[in-house]
């Protein structure tokens, strides 16, 4: 045997084998998911980057979480007028109530914030930019390409929206990120992110269908668009850009209203079939304009509001489906105060709230606080441990309140924005005519209206996280007392004590950027009040 | 092909030196050189089991020339009669014949017992000891059985210098960590690379202990570089049992009992200060929060099955003793190895069951091996080795914040039963009060009911071809498989409150993973008169694909079915599967110079591509040069009588790291399914941006090392120091948020870590009847951040809850820094007085700094052991002590055991140093029941943090070796007790079970982090070895 000629061949076949085995050797080919470069072909990945946006960004701020309660509540907590039975581990309730927030402090918050909207902006402008390029004649129904870049659109406005509610100035970014090119952006005036959020708005508005989100397929529609663009409005008309804008609001608010397409869900009773607790249980009616879609139908989609109905003892009581539960939105005095106990069915037991619970025969027991009610949802709390309740983003009553604002401060209170507050008042004040209740209103000067307004917003909507908007906006803080329930007054909010005793400070109607971010993107700055000083 | 051709470039003029160097070799293996007027000698060379030895170097004393011997161990060599011809070969201690007039030398070569002249296994081959430049610790399998762990890294800990190894978790096969000279990475995977008779190995942890010949641990660039891209980390070179050198049979038992206990237990408040906090916490919000709560016992604890009429317990339930248990685990290892002419067989069983502390977990193995080795011709040899793995068994949770045993046996109220009196399981919330207890199933429920078990299948072999092609120069040609099978299975009942209730969960969840290398070298040894070569090329593919199914069902009517029907789940949730693989291509060679026996040089280089890297970086270069002096062989050391061995090494070299996931450097999309009008739907975005440019990380290491040996080795001392710069790193570089993207994988930063292994080696006193060794064994390392991204942003990775990201890294710190604040005291009735007092705050609360700070660091500067061994006649006796030094803990169960009261039982601490206005150094917050009005402010403080130093007694052992004549027909039998863990001295504000341990499972950035622990037991071993 040669050995030599063992060898030679051996090395030559080696060689050969690498050479052919070199081949394509180290390509990655990705089969768990496709690169950008493979996606935004068809039809089909045209509504799957849409699809997403359902639950990208600020959709996911209606999540709620049994200790933290829910991120759309943060500023339900700044205002003051709402506790969490957790405050002492959910630290940004403790530092709201004090006053004492930081950008350092509610560091993860703030980031996780400011990271959310935008990663849903990003993935907004991803779509904004492929979805016209997809050629799927075939693929597309007619109109369908259209609608999804409008309803794209719609999203990016939302987050941006948000944005500029909580931070003021943002960078305005409108082309996906595909490589570090120009990572550091300024903040882009609050005058300028509102023209674009408006832009956005009216051509999707122009594009969307003509249907209640409940009957579009639980889309986004016309009505959708031009509700968001009507509170995009009041904001720009208030603080801080003082632009305004009422006419434009009162414009987009009638558009809903003279659509036809919605409207309030009546009281049935004044018990368990109110209106109030009608909503606390259906998903599709047509007051809701917009609303964070849950299920229990398929796995995954659940929602957690309801474990915010009780206390935490009451998870005790052994009764419920969950182990834990947290009144984790526990409305302060101010808030019960403001509704009048004589008139107001949404202050009776078990409609907006409720104070004690019967959990077994002969053992009724009383909260040492209020719970929300409106999150209670028996079923998922008694049989399933499963709750696929939706919650309201925006519902038809905050449109009737915002029109009547709106005429208000742009025509005077003429009986168009008397009936529209006293269609939202009617549904509570059962024992009074809409009549007599408009009647009441009519005499009321500009501004005492506008309060009205005010009051009736803080009634209806405090579930709905919607106060604190309304406190940045109007730079008005309401007052209530137990002697007078039902009054509510407004002062302030600079100077003015939160029910903790501390004091509002200008700073506070914006919250600080994460230090996080700053130290990210040297081009920001931090908003004024926040900085710190090394 | 031309595209193929211009992208692979470096490819292929690597391999053409390759071949050229090659050729070279053939060319050198060729050269015979014979002397002139002298007479032909021939002879053959054996060892002493008349095996005959290849390659043996045959040289002329005083002259350049000389032969080796062929296949056969014969040579012939023309030498004059005064010549004197020495026998020399690795391995063996070298002879002198004089030749006079003999034509016939046979020479029988003894094997080398001296250490200095040991084989030293080094990537793709051997090199003695003497002539190694790098820094190699070796250990003996012996030493890592002695201990008997389920796990090979748990023998391994404190017998190789420079290498940390953190034993996590008191579970069986839980956690553990492997640290070689420090943490040179942020984002890639910082454990070693494995790699078992030559094949990589993924997942080393369940190893039998039994089947390891020998573990090298190549810790510097010299000896590491050689696996270039995965080196960088050091790597552990593993070389299993194999049939029997030489003729005849061995069989050996190897079997063990042991008993393990609870070591420590967790301080937490019995039944009655329970109570007496509760109402003290009551007591506290009626001064401090102007409530008006009952300072009434009897009207809070009311319920008639737990409490008597004036509101006392009736229970008092100590948890970690009622989930706890002690625990019996053997262990049988038999080993059959025989040996013949031509062929070796190696046969070994292993049997090990486990049980661990906490109720219902155990694990269980089920090991063979075998191994067939033969030389079939003259110029070819074989091996085979296989070895099928399987271990299977129940474990706890060990990671995430929810309420599982581990953590409920600490926080579960004591005055609750662990069953009523009816049979029915209690949980927190089994009580009529209005007391606002965290919901939390009860420990003994969740370990007695739910089920986790893990099974996991391993098949490991390789098969090996060596061609002998001219004397000293074999070509090796090697092809393994590393095959993992794994499965998870879950099943939690329904009843069990707040993990699984109402609905009950059955998950599987399967794990494939397939890895086969081909490597392929040739290797030349031999000397040239005072010139001794050692030289090795060669070139490797490798290719590793993972694939991983899951599936969940939630929806149970019936507890019945576990995971054996998941059909029975009326809430099934949508499957989940995946795939990735990743290759590599790699061509090596390393040449190796000694000079009369004093000067050495080794040359290592490897070219590597990875699949993972960008297009634009594929292959990259991993060089390193060491050198080494053998002082003591010099002349003017010949003197020094009392030192034997003097040597100095230094080396410097680049390794690599690619461990990390795959596809990183692709912009991938995410895609998944969201909901939209109750109907799931297709759902996709963005999911990173790309980085075509992303490379390896680099770690440039210098070393230099002084070994010496000194009154005949009786003192030996191993010092060396080294500078680790890992530059490139790969990590998540932080971008703004507003992008879209939080950050892109990218090579950033530089860590630097350096440090010192020292190991000190003794023999105090031997004589016939006694001896005493001792081995002291120490490293440490300084880790500090040079660079971060492109601003130096701190860049925050750690486990984020309490009070945001738990870790930092920052420039001039080192990994693993602990972020929080400072806690500065308490505040005050003074300070309400004086309206200092923030508003919402509550006196008795902690007063914290402003801003966050680094509070401490969880990687440790000095680790190592001090074991002495005796023997006195028959008997033997180990003492070992393990040390950590300079570092500190996290306990982040402080959040739970001292911030929660209230809402769960807590730390002993709440009731006996809580704040109140007389009390000296309070170190707890005033009590405030959690419950009844918003409970204690938590966040990460200084509290929460202690020094982690401790010292172990980690195993005392003596053992009884019989005389052979005794015990006949057994060739040897030992029987021995050991205690192990018998205890920790600990800093006094370290309040959970062991210093030792993390609750973050492979986050890099958890070690000395944890949210409760599994704990570990104390063990008493009874065992035999037996030979027959």
């Amino acid at each position: 045997m040669n050995i030599k000629n063992i060898f030679l061949g051996f090395i030559s076949l080696l060689l050969t084998g690498s050479i052919i085995s070199c081949n394509s050797f180290l390509d990655e080919n990705p089969k768990e998911n496709m690169s950008l470069g493979q996606f935004y072909k068809t039809a089909a990945h045209a509504r799957s980057g849409v699809n997403n946006l359902y639950s990208a960004g600020f959709m996911n701020f209606y999540n709620a979480n049994v200790y933290a309660g829910a991120t759309i509540g943060w500023g339900s907590y700044l205002s003051g007028l709402f506790d969490n039975e957790y405050k002492g581990q959910e630290v940004i309730v403790q530092y709201s109530h004090e006053l004492t927030i930081s950008e350092a402090n509610i560091s993860g918050q703030m980031n996780s914030l400011w990271r959310d909207c935008y990663s849903a902006i990003g993935r907004a402008n991803t779509a904004l930019k492929y979805i016209p390029t997809i050629d799927d004649p075939v693929g597309f129904s007619a109109g369908e390409q259209e609608s999804l870049l409008a309803q794209a659109k719609f999203f990016r406005a939302l987050n941006y929206f948000h944005l500029v509610k909580v931070y003021g100035d943002v960078p305005l970014i409108l082309d996906p990120y595909e490589s570090l090119d120009g990572i550091y952006m300024k903040r882009t005036p609050t005058a300028e992110v509102y023209t674009q959020i408006i832009k956005d708005l009216k051509e999707a508005s122009e594009v969307l269908k003509s249907e209640a989100f409940t009957k579009n397929g639980m889309r986004v529609s016309k009505t959708t668009a031009e509700t968001l663009l009507a509170d995009v409005y009041m904001q720009m008309s208030g603080y801080p850009l003082q632009e305004n804008h009422y006419k434009d609001a009162a414009t987009a608010a009638r558009n809903v209203i003279n659509s036809g397409k919605h409207s309030l869900t009546k009281n049935i009773d004044e018990d368990q079939q109110s209106a109030y607790n009608i909503l606390r249980m259906e998903d599709n009616l047509t007051e809701y304009i917009f609303s964070k879609e849950r299920t229990t139908s398929t796995s995954g989609f659940t929602s957690n509001w309801t474990q915010l109905s009780f206390p935490v003892y009451a998870a005790a009581w052994g009764i419920f489906k969950y182990t834990l539960t947290n009144n984790a939105f526990s409305p302060m005095p101010t808030i019960v105060n403001a509704y009048n106990p004589d008139k107001d069915l949404r202050i009776k037991e078990r409609q907006f709230f409720f104070n004690s619970y019967e959990y077994k025969t002969d053992s009724i027991s009383k909260f040492k606080a209020p719970a929300p009610w409106l999150y209670m949802d028996e079923e998922a709390m008694f049989e399933t441990g499963l709750s696929g309740k939706d919650f309201p983003i925006y519902r038809y009553s905050e449109v009737l309140l915002t029109a009547a604002e709106a005429i208000a401060q742009s025509e005077g209170v003429t009986s168009e924005a008397v009936g529209y507050l006293a269609d939202v008042r009617s549904r509570a004040y059962t024992k009074q005519t809409k009549e007599e209740i408009a009647a009441e209103l009519t005499a009321l000067s500009k501004d005492d209206f506008i309060k009205e307004v005010w009051a009736e917003r803080l009634r209806e909507l405090c579930l709905d996280h919607k106060i604190w908007d309304d406190v940045q906006r109007t730079r008005m803080y309401p007052v209530t007392s137990s002697d007078n329930k039902g009054v509510v007054s407004f002062v302030n909010v600079i100077g003015a004590k939160n029910p903790f005793g501390a004091t509002f400070q200008e700073k506070h109607l914006l919250w600080p950027i994460s230090d996080q971010e700053l130290q990210r993107n040297p081009e920001l700055n931090q908003n004024p009040g926040y900085e710190t000083k090394d | 092909m031309n595209d193929l051709l211009t992208k692979r470039k470096v490819t292929f003029s690597s391999k053409r030196v390759l071949i050229a160097i090659l050729l070279l070799f053939i060319g050198l293996g060729g050269q015979e050189t014979f002397a002139q007027n002298k007479s032909l000698i021939t002879g053959v060379v054996s060892d002493t089991k008349q095996e005959p030895l290849v390659g043996v170097t045959i040289q002329i004393k005083g002259a350049t020339t000389g032969t080796i011997t062929d296949f056969d161990g014969k040579y012939h060599i023309e030498a004059a009669p005064s010549d004197v011809l020495v026998f020399s070969y690795i391995g063996y201690t070298s002879q002198s014949i004089n030749v006079e007039n003999k034509r016939t030398i046979n020479v029988q070569l003894q094997e080398d017992t001296q250490t200095l002249d040991e084989l030293v296994v080094v990537g793709y081959g051997v090199q003695r000891k003497s002539d190694v430049t790098g820094s190699i610790a070796v250990t003996k399998g012996e030493d890592i059985l002695r201990q008997q762990s389920f796990s090979a890294l748990d023998g391994l800990k404190g017998k190789a210098s420079g290498v940390n190894i953190f034993t996590n978790s008191g579970q069986p096969g839980g956690a553990s960590r492997v640290l070689i000279r420090g943490q040179g990475t942020i984002n890639s995977s910082s454990d070693p690379l494995y790699v078992v008779d030559g094949v990589m190995m993924s997942d080393f942890k369940f190893m039998n202990p039994n089947d390891i010949e020998r573990i090298e641990v190549l810790k510097d660039a010299s000896s590491a570089a050689i696996y270039g891209a995965r080196g960088a980390n050091g790597v552990i070179l593993v070389t299993t049992k194999r049939g029997l050198k030489g003729s005849g049979v061995n069989v050996s038992y190897n079997g063990s009992v042991s008993l393990g206990t609870m070591a420590s237990y967790m301080d937490v408040m019995n039944s009655k200060e329970w109570i007496k906090a509760f109402m003290i916490g009551q007591e506290n919000a009626n001064k401090y929060q102007g409530k008006d709560f009952s300072l009434n016992q009897k009207d809070y604890f009311t319920d008639p099955n737990l409490f008597d009429a004036n509101g006392n317990p009736l229970y008092d339930t100590d948890w970690q003793k009622e989930a706890t248990r002690n625990t019996w685990s053997h262990n049988h290892q038999l080993s059959i190895q025989q040996g013949g002419d031509n062929s070796s067989v190696g046969a070994f069983l292993n049997f090990t069951d486990q049980q661990g502390l906490m109720l219902n977990s155990y694990l269980k193995r089920l090991n063979a091996k075998v191994t067939y080795d033969a030389d079939p011709t003259s110029w070819l040899s074989t091996g085979v080795n296989l070895m099928v793995n399987h271990t299977w068994g129940n474990e706890a949770e060990e990671t995430g914040g929810h309420q599982m045993p581990r953590r409920s046996m600490i926080e579960m109220v004591p005055w609750m039963p662990v069953k009523f009196s009816d049979g029915k399981w209690s949980n927190s919330t089994t009580v009529s009060d209005e007391l606002g207890l965290e919901g939390m199933a009860n420990p003994v429920h969740v370990l007695k009911t739910q089920e986790r078990m893990r099974y996991r299948t391993q098949v490991f072999g390789n098969a090996e071809l060596t061609f002998h092609l001219l004397p000293g120069l074999d070509l090796q040609t090697r092809l393994g498989i590393d095959a993992h099978f794994r499965q998870w299975r879950d099943y939690s009942p329904t009843d069990l409150s707040n993990i699984s209730f109402p609905n009950g969960r059955a998950t599987i969840e399967d794990q494939r993973e397939l890895l086969w290398q081909e490597e392929t070298f040739l290797t030349y040894m031999n000397t040239f008169g005072r010139h001794r070569i050692n030289a090795m090329m060669g070139m490797s593919w490798q290719e590793s694909t993972y694939r991983w199914n899951w599936s969940e069902t939630e929806g149970f009517s019936d507890d019945f079915y576990g995971t054996n029907n998941m059909e029975v789940g009326t809430i099934p949730k949508p499957p989940r599967s995946g795939f990735s693989k990743w290759a590599m291509n790699s061509y090596f060679l390393r040449g190796s110079y000694n000079y009369d026996g004093k000067y050495s040089a080794t040359v290592t280089a490897r070219i590597d591509g990875s699949s993972k890297f960008g297009e634009n970086n594929k292959y990259a270069f991993f060089p390193s040069l060491g050198l080494a002096w053998q002082i003591s062989n010099e002349d003017f050391m010949q003197n020094v009588s009392f030192i034997n061995n003097l040597k100095l090494h230094t080396s410097y070299g680049i390794t690599g790291n690619s461990e990390f996931a795959t596809y990183q450097s692709l912009a991938m999309m995410g895609v998944g399914t969201t909901l939209v009008d109750d109907n799931r739907v297709p759902s996709a975005w963005p999911g990173r941006l790309s980085n075509p440019d992303l490379k390896w990380e680099k770690t440039h290491m210098f070393d230099v090392g002084l070994d010496i040996g000194m009154f005949k080795n009786r003192l030996n001392f191993e010092i060396s120091y080294y500078n680790k710069k890992t530059k490139d790193l790969i990590m998540p570089r932080p971008i703004p948020n507003s992008t879209g993207f939080s950050s892109v994988t990218s090579n950033m930063g530089q860590i630097t870590n350096q440090g010192i292994d020292l190991l000190i080696n003794t023999t105090n006193i031997t004589n016939s009847d006694f001896s005493w060794n001792t081995t002291l064994n120490m490293n440490y390392n300084k880790n500090k951040i040079d660079k971060l991204g492109e601003n130096n942003e701190d860049v925050f990775t750690g486990p984020n809850w309490v009070s945001g990201y738990q870790t930092i890294l920052r420039v001039g710190e080192s990994l693993a820094s602990f972020w929080g604040y400072e806690r500065e005291g308490f505040w005050t009735e003074e300070d309400a007085a004086s309206g200092k007092l923030p508003a919402g705050q509550v006196v008795g609360s902690a007063k914290r700094s402003a801003k966050k700070k680094i509070l401490g660091k969880g990687l440790p500067d000095i680790t190592g052991s001090f074991i002495n061994d005796f023997t006195y006649k028959n008997f033997d006796l180990t003492i070992d002590f393990q040390y950590v030094l300079g570092v500190d803990i996290l306990q982040q169960f402080t959040h739970s055991t001292e911030d929660r009261f209230g809402l769960t039982n807590g730390d002993k601490s709440v009731l006996y140093d809580a704040w109140t206005p007389t009390k000296k150094n309070p170190k707890t917050q005033a009590i405030r029941n959690a419950a009844q009005d918003a409970g204690q402010s938590s966040e990460l403080d200084s509290r929460w943090v202690c020094n982690g130093s401790y010292l172990r007694l980690n195993m005392v052992q003596l053992g009884y070796t019989f005389e052979p004549e005794l015990i006949k027909p057994l060739k040897a039998l030992r029987i021995y007790f050991s205690a192990n863990n018998l205890f920790v001295t600990k800093s006094s504000n370290f309040r959970g079970f062991d210093p030792e341990g993390t609750s973050q499972g492979s986050d890099k950035f958890g070690q000395n982090m944890f949210f409760f622990q599994y704990p570990k037991p104390r063990t008493f071993t009874l065992g035999v070895t037996a030979t027959f």
